[in-house]
């Protein structure tokens, strides 16, 4: 096992590690979701740039990824598990970087359009009830921050976790029976289990 | 009538389980001698704390005269007080305090409001999820899609609770409808203190305004509801909406809250129709940003408080066995050892988990087979698939009912 891993032992210090894994991809599955609605623009004609669309085709693939292990983390494959692993990791390096995309499209685009200019004045007239800029402001980095931080927390309990199946008897897989399997699956699910297979084996070299 | 009920509903109640059965008796001093032997827990003390503290900022803020509110306060502390009404006025109460809030929060001085947030949301969600997904929705509509969309918003989100509720009741186990009422309450009662605690401007906010400060003398808007009403020729909404009580609470979606646990919960006792239940979730949320009503990331928190609460409800009170046909086939409730369902908790060096050959082959081809290797999850019955496991060492233990306890349903499969 890698000493310079301090990944947490207990989800938010007290609870199992699978409870932690359940509620991160519960969470995350529900925030996938947007793939779903954003890709209904084809149908309502709003138009997309084309960061948006890689957005939205990334988010119903992590979708589909997440899914598989909402259903199997109480009985958990190690091939699953080392696939979501990876690709959570992955999504988590693509949000922060859609994050500061998308951050400054907002500040560059929105706060010129000319609905702004009337800001101060509408402000002028209720000081007292309508938050401020400034507030505005920090209560959006403040979300922005909280899910980041949220996010990435989830990734080093998948991780921990993913770590606990690699250490474990009970998980261990038998790559040439897993390959003599594949013989008679279908091409996709030859495709999709070779991606966990190779998940498995980062996972192992980042791990252990 | 009661024979057919009799044989529908209780022909399979295992003999001398009386765990189904409901207090009949209105004698306040079967309750009072119940209080005298009660020891709380902790998590029990926090919970009737808040739900004091809560009561008692409702009663001393409610602008009514203060004899009326103690003859009420009075009349429901005589419902908690007898037997056959306070089993249902106990386990309601998170849900009891979060209308009190709801209702009472039209009167708060807006001198005592924090200032409503216009940008946050669609800044939030742009910065989130590359657009307002509002928008996205909303740019063409039709009288179709006006109709498809207020018929979860406007109609089933106002009858689903009790349509849940009545039929956990009956087709879930015992003790099944007090989680859900426990979890409803709460997740409307924690999104009520959040909408009045960080007040924040709806999609339709931004059509009508841009994004200017907004002050309280604002009425709330109808959004695409309006259009229902054209439609109908009525004005249902125009005037409804005017006397909401929480006109800038977009953050969390209740909405989105109560349609996600009403999911989650229908998932846990009738897992074959998930599929049904995702999509009316996604039906809604459909519904409610093509409406104006809400911002993704308002519908996302929402769910977010439902499946956490869930989750939490799930661990602490609900019963694991949810296969039998109705409330009373049940012959006993257990409920989770989230120590003993660690896939992580055996021993490494135990003799039992060094790999054998034959269980590392059935798990490997299992695992890869998507319906041979689905287990319990929040969207699953817990008791509706195999509970076997690779090795021995926690099967057993973990679910002895299914050894000791013989199903009273040995030929009736419940429909789903």
């Amino acid at each position: 096992m890698k000493t310079y891993l301090n990944l947490p032992k207990r989800f938010l210090g007290f609870l199992p590690l699978y409870i932690g894994v359940e509620v991160a991809l519960g969470v995350t599955i529900l925030n996938k979701c947007s793939g779903l609605f954003g890709i209904l623009a084809l149908f309502t004609g709003h138009p997309l740039e084309f960061l948006q669309w890689v957005l939205y085709l990334w988010s119903i693939f992590s979708f589909v990824v997440y899914a598989q292990g909402l259903f199997t983390y109480s009985k958990p494959s190690l091939l699953v598990f080392s696939q979501i692993f990876i690709a959570f990791s992955i999504d988590t390096f693509l949000t922060c970087l859609f994050t500061l995309w998308f951050t400054n499209q907002w500040y560059t685009l929105e706060d010129n359009t000319p609905t702004q200019k009337s800001i101060a004045a509408a402000a002028m007239q209720e000081p007292n009830q309508g938050a401020s800029q400034s507030f505005e402001f920090v209560m959006t980095i403040f979300i922005t921050l909280a899910s980041l931080i949220a996010r990435l927390y989830f990734n080093f309990v998948l991780a921990s976790f993913v770590q606990g199946l690699l250490q474990h008897p009970r998980y261990m897989v038998d790559y040439v029976d897993v390959e003599q399997e594949l013989r008679t699956q279908p091409v996709w699910k030859r495709v999709w289990t070779r991606t966990q297979i190779r998940c498995l084996r980062y996972s192992k070299q980042l791990l252990t | 009538m009661s024979s057919f009920l009799h044989r529908v509903f209780l022909s399979e109640r295992p003999v001398y389980s009386h765990i189904a059965d409901l207090e009949t008796s209105f004698d306040p001093r079967i309750s009072l001698k119940r209080l005298r032997r009660y020891r709380p827990g902790l998590s029990e003390a926090a919970h009737y704390a808040f739900m004091a503290a809560i009561s008692l900022y409702v009663f001393i803020e409610f602008p009514a005269n203060f004899f009326l509110k103690t003859l009420c306060c009075s009349f429901l502390g005589l419902l908690f007080l007898m037997p056959a009404t306070s089993q249902f006025f106990f386990n309601g109460l998170p849900i009891l305090v979060w209308l009190s809030l709801y209702f009472m929060s039209s009167y708060i001085p807006d001198s005592h409001r924090p200032k409503i947030t216009v940008k946050v949301l669609p800044a939030a969600e742009t910065i989130l999820y590359g657009d307002n997904l509002s928008d996205i929705l909303a740019t063409s509509t039709n009288p179709v899609l006006d109709v498809l969309a207020w018929l979860p918003y406007g109609l089933f989100h106002f009858g689903a609770p009790f349509v849940a509720a009545a039929i956990l009741f009956v087709f879930g186990p015992p003790t099944c409808l007090r989680g859900y009422a426990h979890a409803f309450g709460y997740v409307n009662l924690i999104g009520v203190i959040l909408q009045n605690g960080f007040p924040t401007a709806p999609p339709w906010y931004k059509s009508l305004n841009g994004l200017k400060a907004a002050n309280y003398s604002m009425l709330a808007s109808p959004g695409g509801l309006v259009r229902i009403d054209e439609l109908f020729n009525m004005s249902l909404y125009r005037e409804g909406f005017k006397h909401s009580s929480v006109v800038f609470g977009a953050f969390p979606s209740l909405h989105s809250g109560c349609a996600t646990l009403e999911a989650l919960f229908f998932s846990y006792c009738f897992p074959k129709l998930k599929p049904l239940f995702f999509v009316y979730v996604c039906w809604l949320w459909w519904s409610t940003m093509y409406l104006t009503h809400h911002y993704f990331v308002d519908l996302v928190a929402g769910s977010v408080l439902s499946f956490v609460m869930f989750t939490y409800t799930k661990y602490t009170q609900l019963p694991v066995d949810t296969s039998l046909w109705c409330r009373w086939s049940y012959a006993q409730v257990d409920r989770y050892d989230i120590t003993k369902l660690d896939p992580l908790r055996a021993n490494s060096n135990d003799i039992e988990n060094v790999p054998l050959r034959g269980v590392e082959v059935d798990f490997e081809l299992n695992s890869m087979d998507e319906t041979s290797s689905r287990t319990p999850s929040i969207f699953d019955g817990p008791t509706s698939v195999s509970r076997s496991s690779a090795t021995s060492n926690t099967s057993l233990v973990e679910y002895p009912t299914e050894v000791t306890v013989p199903s009273p349903r040995v030929n009736k499969q419940r429909f789903e």
